[in-house]
């Protein structure tokens, strides 16, 4: 393994920290902590922080084909970034992230920011990383076809001008204040190599094996069947503690488990079905590990049609949900009551102080206020478009969704809203939005949407949360105008949350629970499996040496 | 010259059957809600924006009009293009390719044994109808029959996978494998699913060829064969089996044209990279250019099984044959 010194950390105006200033204040014992990482990987090479045996290879069932992880198609982190990295790791989702492929990530003014390399990194066939691959990305993002990480470039935040200073120097400006450049966008956005990509016209229909800086490479991809994965021995943070990883595709849940307790595959994407827990808990030779994975099913509203473009209404639509119900009854008490609205709660950038109560009898007081009644006594209000009756349509191939989806629409009809649940195709739900052709219906979001805070912004502008600028929202907007206005992180902060406080007020997304996800692996394969925020337990931190992913910041401690 | 115009017609029918498969292939997936972008970009995430999306949509050419785009699918099919699919940004013959061999084996080992032993177990039964074997026989082959697919795979794994270990229970191939290895992976991960898709299919079969020799021994030359003296063997196989075969033929030709269909359950149960899980993908996804091709695919297989079946059928039954002669023989009025 090769290394340099870390560049020396530079001071200025903004926010700034390095490989050995931690992001949120300069904790002198961390910064001590860091540094002994930091000599020890130069001077020794990495070892497993577990203690836990270093197996040549390990099985891992993933549910889904992903392509040859084109990023600008299937997406999935985990995967992506076992092959990729980012500036700043681990992702939007941790608590303190920290320069990874960078040294330094500084804020020298509200719309500057400073970003230093590291020396030593390469691409895998070789050539090595410099800043014209950073500034490539960022004109990339631009130009290819929109994918998950357009807005961090275009939009919010605005990248409007990239800078090459020298070899492992660039300076990235935005149109407006970009206080979150640091901490969210460029903890999310992958670099690409210049040298692969900048020839490839037609990028979304590029199916050659990918090539990155990060610990494995893959080296093989069979369509419906599976991905192998190499370790990187020359990779920067420390060599893999596995060399190879093979991952069969095997969409099926009951499929994936009876391979794991046949002991085919070492490790699953996949969560247990909650009947499975207790059986695999009981496994001698599986162990079955709690995670809190960043995403929720949630009621969405169409606030484009009456009654429910009335935040008021759909205020008593929120009222009216009885989430401890939902969690006891439907997930079994797995998981948490969603009482405290949208964004995610264990994202680090929502607001602590939110809370979403059941509250029927307000609920029903205030569908009175609105002159919505029961004149026919058929215990169905009317209001001027006549009887308030609608449909919630779910996923009828999710059986759990379907009964939650019951029992919101039982809950509905409490407060005298006529709501009866339909069963829809995958495909069909996942029109429902465009389309616009919705009263309500059930489905549920991922850690993109529900943790980090740009996107949330986003999903304003984007017909899911709101349709800005089509349907006016004067006081969100006002709100995105004082976010914009905002140029450090506190005080952008501080305008995020009166806008979580705004939304779930009057929410066009009602979260219905907040799941546990039951991981399950085989530990005499491998024990070092470790829980990154939003991406469970398979990811790259799991396969780095402990003290490595401790120092990036990416393991989600217990009680967080 | 009748039987040029007989074949000529007989082609003009196959290629009218084909456009208009063809064509409600490619409109039943522009017809149901939802396209592939929306399910892609949309839905979930819901990263993009409407106009994103639209951009999104005019790089796979879905922003022109239906009849623009029947236009360029037949155009493309003319060239021998079938597009490029939506989820797996590949050209859809590529993927179709890939998919195809797995399925044929698969399928065409499962149709093979599933037609040999429904038709030698038909055949069994039949001959000493009533018997205790008889009843024996249909009694099991019944309750095979009545049990789901998918729930005879899981029986299958959780006996030979789980208990006694001598089975992989997922996949078409060992992805470390590599030479010879290889190949013996290959064989021990089709038996499960051979099994499934052999057991879930035999009912039909059984019943058809017991009924066909049933039928075919109460015939009068059967007796007359065994008021001959020849041997019951003889008699079993050289008369009644041949002659009962020929309905089963008929439905082996046509299941031989939904062998490229695959089979959904048995290939999502086993997670084997078939034509009928991607098909089944390919529909939640709306994937339009791979459906329009998979469709093709069968299309071509059935009407390509229906072409064996009219061409092989008169060498099984000389009745037929004798009839084409003499319709050959007539004069054209």
């Amino acid at each position: 393994m090769t290394r340099s010194a870390d560049t020396p950390a530079t001071t200025g105006p903004g926010r700034s920290w390095t490989c050995s200033l931690p992001l949120h204040g300069v904790h002198p014992v961390r910064r001590v902590a860091f540094a002994v990482l930091a000599a020890a990987l130069v001077a020794g090479g990495c070892s497993a922080g577990t203690g836990t045996a270093q197996p040549d290879q390990l099985r891992i069932a993933v549910a889904e084909d992903f392509g040859p992880l084109n990023i600008l198609n299937q997406s999935e982190d985990p995967l992506t970034f076992l092959v990729y990295d980012r500036l700043v790791a681990p992702s939007p989702y941790a608590q303190d992230p920290q320069p990874w492929l960078a040294t330094e990530v500084r804020n020298v003014d509200p719309k500057t920011w400073m970003i230093s390399l590291r020396e030593d990194v390469t691409w895998h066939d070789g050539e090595p990383l410099t800043a014209q691959d950073v500034a490539f990305t960022v004109s990339w993002f631009k130009e290819v076809p929109s994918g998950t990480y357009t807005h961090h470039i275009t939009t919010v935040p605005h990248i409007a001008q990239v800078e090459v200073l020298d070899t492992y120097q660039v300076r990235l400006t935005c149109a407006y204040a970009c206080p979150f450049l640091g901490t969210v966008t460029l903890a999310h956005v992958p670099i690409m190599p210049e040298h692969i990509w900048s020839g490839i016209e037609e990028p979304t229909r590029h199916t050659e094996l990918p090539v990155g800086t990060g610990p494995y490479r893959l080296v093989s991809h069979e369509p419906g069947q599976g991905y192998r994965f190499e370790a990187n021995p020359d990779y920067f943070a420390g060599e893999p503690l596995v060399e190879t990883l093979l991952m069969p595709i095997i969409p099926n849940p009951t499929t994936t488990f009876t391979a794991l307790r046949t002991g085919e595959i070492d490790a699953a994407t996949q969560f247990l079905p909650p009947e499975l827990v207790e059986q695999f808990r009981n496994a001698d030779d599986i162990e079955v590990i709690t995670t809190t994975p960043l995403q929720f099913p949630e009621l969405r509203i169409n606030y484009r049609r009456a009654p429910f473009d009335d935040p008021e209404f759909r205020r008593a639509l929120s009222m009216a949900i009885d989430r401890r119900e939902l969690n006891d009854t439907v997930w079994l008490g797995k998981g948490r009551v969603a009482d405290r609205g949208y964004p995610h709660p264990d994202s680090p950038w929502t607001n602590p102080e939110l809370r979403t109560t059941y509250q029927p009898q307000a609920a029903r007081q205030l569908l009175d206020r609105l002159g919505f009644t029961d004149a026919d006594g058929d215990g169905v209000r009317e209001g001027p478009g006549g009887p308030l009756s609608y449909t919630i349509y779910v996923d009828g191939s999710v059986p759990v969704r379907v009964r939650a989806t019951q029992l919101v629409a039982e809950q509905l009809r409490e407060i005298g809203i006529g709501a009866r649940a339909e069963t829809i195709d995958t495909g069909a739900l996942s029109n429902l939005l465009d389309s616009k052709e919705y009263d309500l219906y059930l489905d549920s979001i991922g850690a993109h949407g529900v943790a980090d805070p740009t996107q949330f912004i986003m999903s304003h502008f984007s017909g899911y949360l709101w349709d800005l600028p089509e349907v006016p929202y004067p006081a969100f907007q006002a709100l995105f105008g004082e976010w914009k206005a905002a140029e450090t992180i506190e005080a952008r902060a501080g305008v995020s949350w009166r806008m979580q406080e705004l939304f779930n007020s009057r929410p066009t997304a009602i979260p219905l629970h907040y799941p546990s996800g039951e991981l399950g692996y085989r530990p005499e394969a491998y024990d070092g499996w470790v829980e990154s925020p939003g991406y469970g337990l398979v990811h790259k931190w799991s396969l780095l040496p402990r003290e490595v992913a401790q120092g990036a910041g990416a393991i989600l401690e217990p009680g967080r | 010259m009748s039987r040029l115009r007989r074949a000529l017609g007989r082609a003009g029918q196959y290629v009218l059957v084909l456009v208009a498969a063809t064509t409600l292939n490619f409109l039943l997936p522009h017809l149901a809600p939802g396209d592939p972008v929306t399910y892609r970009y949309g839905g979930q995430t819901a990263a993009l924006t409407p106009e994103q999306l639209d951009e999104v949509r005019a790089s796979y050419g879905l922003d022109a009009g239906l009849p623009e785009q029947y236009w360029s699918f037949w155009a493309g099919l003319v060239r021998g293009d079938l597009g490029v699919s939506i989820g797996y940004s590949r050209p859809v013959l590529a993927v179709l390719a890939e998919r195809l061999p797995w399925t044929l084996a698969l399928v065409g080992v499962a149709t093979l044994l599933a037609f040999g032993l429904g038709t030698l177990l038909g055949a069994v039964a039949a001959w000493r109808r009533g018997s205790r074997r008889d009843v024996g026989i249909v009694t099991g082959v019944l309750a095979l029959d009545a049990m789901p697919g998918f729930w005879v795979g899981m029986l299958l794994i959780s006996v030979f996978s789980v208990e006694l270990g001598w089975f992989p229970s997922y996949g078409a191939a060992a992805i470390t494998a590599d030479g010879a290895a290889e190949w013996v992976g290959v064989a021990q991960r089709m038996v499960l699913p051979v099994a499934t898709l052999t057991l879930a299919s035999l009912g039909s079969i059984f019943l058809l060829a017991r009924a066909s020799m049933t039928s075919v021994l109460d015939e009068a030359f059967i007796r007359l064969a065994r008021s001959k003296g020849i041997s019951e063997r003889r008699l079993a196989v050289r008369h009644a089996l041949r002659n009962a075969l020929l309905p089963v033929y008929t439905n082996l030709t046509l299941a031989v044209g939904t062998l490229v269909s695959g089979a959904v359950v048995v290939e999502t149960v086993f997670a084997y990279p078939g034509i009928g899980r991607m098909i089944y993908e390919a529909v939640i996804a709306r994937d339009y250019p791979l459906l329009q091709g998979a469709f093709l695919l069968v299309t071509v297989g059935v009407l390509a099984a229906n072409l064996l079946a009219d061409l092989t059928y008169p060498l099984l039954d000389p009745r037929v044959r004798r009839s084409e002669a003499v319709e050959a023989r007539e004069p054209a009025r």
